[in-house]
């Protein structure tokens, strides 16, 4: 990694968790953002793609990590690999298209050429060069780690990251009772839906991890329509039980619990054994985390198990990000299951759900809002639930009410202190200064 | 573009007045269309559609160009829409319910439909109808998306005379969503 000579500040003074009370500088500060790049993004493991996008060598998916543009490519030895997607010489991108299969990545610009390994293959006019100049110097930049967990492709431009299982911490119980529910493993259904929103990408991670209670309110329209009466709940007095977990690590998951807990779609629902779940995920999952619910892996991957959606926040700026949403289902699933899957999802939580465009309409008003001087650092409450976590013998780790800004706070520690600790490139910037 | 193929053959030379009732015809119910629309009047709308409605926009993806058949989606995969009638008539429930905070207040739109062309379709009594659209889409105080794309839709005659949207497969022309959704229908 290059030096970093950006100053950073010190966070610690918009929060004070233990009362429940952030600075809503954090979600619009240009300072903070270039920071939380460097310290936030940059050390964590960060997702990149399903497994199921590289069928054979030579597939490859290009995304970002951050805002770094990345491919994800499967080489001749169908290990995956992912670079920066930026050519050595000038930094143009060597890699336009969305995904395909290839057997060299050439830049348009002067023709250096990658293979699938990241290896620079050609450089045109090379007899110009000097004498010391090494191709194999001059390779795509590496990400430092990349390792999948059940299925999901994860990568860290950090050397000095913990291993992948190791960061999902105590969530991947909660995380397997999406993508463990068969023994051969999920997929993706054919796409990516991708689309722009007016907000900062913690606004969306955070709800994620930590928000049911906007359920009843939010999204009481498209309660209303799937409601069998086709009347709904009355927004105001549902009390749904149920838990919500925080990692240590900043991941969250919050889960209505229910003792006949079901998946939505009809054919979804029927094609499931629930014994067999019961049996393979244990009861405490399968009336809870599997179905209805949504969590948040630290910092930016985000999903819902009973819609089958993954998606990623990428940040595009302190008051933007883009949503990249992948729709996955079990691989053993008939195509008439998985298909009513990929419908469901789209339905509810595509850019046109009936879910997802209200969605949409807070993150972007709650940026809205905060561009003046004195709504731009109002203090926000996040106290619900505040005193009420626990470990309650039933679900791992610290779990609170289903109501409650838990994960929140969690989500917002980590970022706090990830923010206050300079990143490995930082520490050896400073073993390099003389 | 291989899942929707514009067989662009030359116009006739010859225009006959069938041609012409034709064509007016089918522009006429685009423009009642798109009124009904920005008049947010949607359950007069889907009734501008046959009960076997497909209604399929999918995604639009970057492609090398030796890969340009993968570059609109397929059917089965990912999509913007992907419904019958009953699913759209449960997106325009969701609506009437009062409580669509997305589009409260509502948003103003404009659908302007052109570049319509009109021929034989694959069974008899249904037409195949090729249309370019601008959607611009006004909200709150000064947030503004614009959809633009093409639409190709089999007409079908109905025994009242009156035409009839079967099918509809919208492109979108755009790769990412340049919006935070679509609240309206295209």
């Amino acid at each position: 990694m290059q030096r970093h000579r950006e100053p950073s500040v010190d966070v610690g003074a918009y929060f004070d968790l233990d009362r429940g009370l952030i600075d809503r500088t954090i979600f619009g500060d240009p300072g903070l953002y270039r920071q939380e790049l460097r310290r936030v993004f940059a050390p964590s493991w960060l997702f990149l793609a399903h497994e199921s996008q590289f069928g054979k060598p030579g597939d490859f998916f290009t995304t970002y990590m951050g805002e770094d543009p990345v491919i994800v490519t499967m080489g001749k030895d169908r290990r995956l690999r992912a670079f920066l997607n930026a050519c050595r010489h000038r930094g143009m991108r060597v890699c336009r298209a969305d995904a395909g299969a290839t057997k060299a990545f050439t830049c348009s610009y002067h023709g250096w050429a990658y293979d699938t390994s990241g290896k620079l293959i050609n450089v045109p006019n090379g007899e110009d060069y000097p004498a010391h100049f090494d191709q194999d110097q001059w390779g795509l930049i590496e990400v430092a780690q990349l390792d999948t967990y059940k299925g999901l492709v994860f990568a860290t431009w950090n050397p000095e990251a913990p291993p992948l299982r190791e960061a999902l911490g105590g969530l991947a119980w909660y995380l397997d009772a999406m993508l463990d529910r068969d023994p051969e493993g999920t997929e993706v259904v054919g796409g990516v839906h991708k689309w722009v929103l007016e907000g900062n990408w913690k606004l969306a991670a955070e709800q994620f991890a930590s928000d049911w209670y906007h359920v009843n309110i939010s999204h009481a329209s498209a309660l209303m329509v799937m409601s069998p009466t086709g009347k709904g709940p009355k927004a105001d007095i549902v009390q749904t039980p149920g838990r919500q977990y925080t990692d240590p690590l900043g991941h969250g998951h919050g889960f209505p619990t229910h003792p006949k807990s079901r998946f939505d779609d009809r054919v979804v629902h029927e094609h499931y054994d629930y014994e067999a779940l019961r049996e393979r995920l244990g009861d405490a999952r399968v009336e809870g985390p599997m179905t209805t619910g949504h969590g948040t892996v630290f910092p930016n991957f985000s999903y819902l198990p009973v819609n089958g959606s993954i998606r990623v926040w990428h940040p595009k700026g302190p008051d933007k990000m883009e949503v990249w949403a992948w729709t996955i289902v079990d691989k053993s699933m008939p195509d008439e299951v998985k298909n009513a899957q990929r419908i469901y999802n789209l339905r509810t939580f595509g850019p046109t759900g009936i879910f997802e465009q209200d969605d949409g309409e807070n993150w972007s008003e709650c940026q809205a809002t905060a561009h003046g001087f004195v709504s731009g650092s109002m203090t926000l409450n996040y106290q619900m639930g505040l005193g009420l976590q626990t470990e309650d013998g039933i679900h791992p780790g610290t779990t609170g009410r289903l109501y409650s800004d838990g994960a929140a706070r969690g989500f917002y520690a980590r970022w706090r202190d990830l923010m206050n600790t300079p990143a490995w490139h930082e520490q050896k910037n400073e073993e390099d200064t003389p | 573009m291989s899942s929707h193929p514009l067989e662009s053959t030359a116009p006739p030379a010859v225009v006959s007045d069938d041609d012409i009732r034709l064509h007016f015809e089918v522009q006429r119910l685009y423009a009642v269309e798109a009124q009904l629309l920005d008049q947010h009047r949607y359950a007069d709308w889907l009734e501008l559609f046959a009960d076997d409605l497909h209604y399929w926009a999918p995604v639009r993806t970057n492609r090398l160009r030796r890969q340009q058949a993968l570059a609109d989606g397929s059917p089965g995969e990912v999509a913007i829409f992907d419904e019958t009638k009953a699913s759209l008539a449960w997106r325009i429930r969701r609506f009437d319910s009062g409580m669509a905070w997305a589009e409260d207040p509502p948003s103003r739109t404009r659908h302007l439909i052109t570049n319509v062309t009109v021929r034989a379709g694959d069974e008899s009594g249904e037409y195949l109808a090729e249309s370019a659209f601008l959607c611009y889409r006004n909200r709150l105080e000064r947030e503004v998306d614009i959809y633009a794309g093409g639409r190709t839709d089999v007409l079908r005659r109905t025994e009242d005379g009156g035409l009839l949207i079967a099918r509809r497969t919208i492109l979108l022309d755009q790769n990412v969503l340049l919006a935070k959704n679509i609240s309206t229908f295209l």
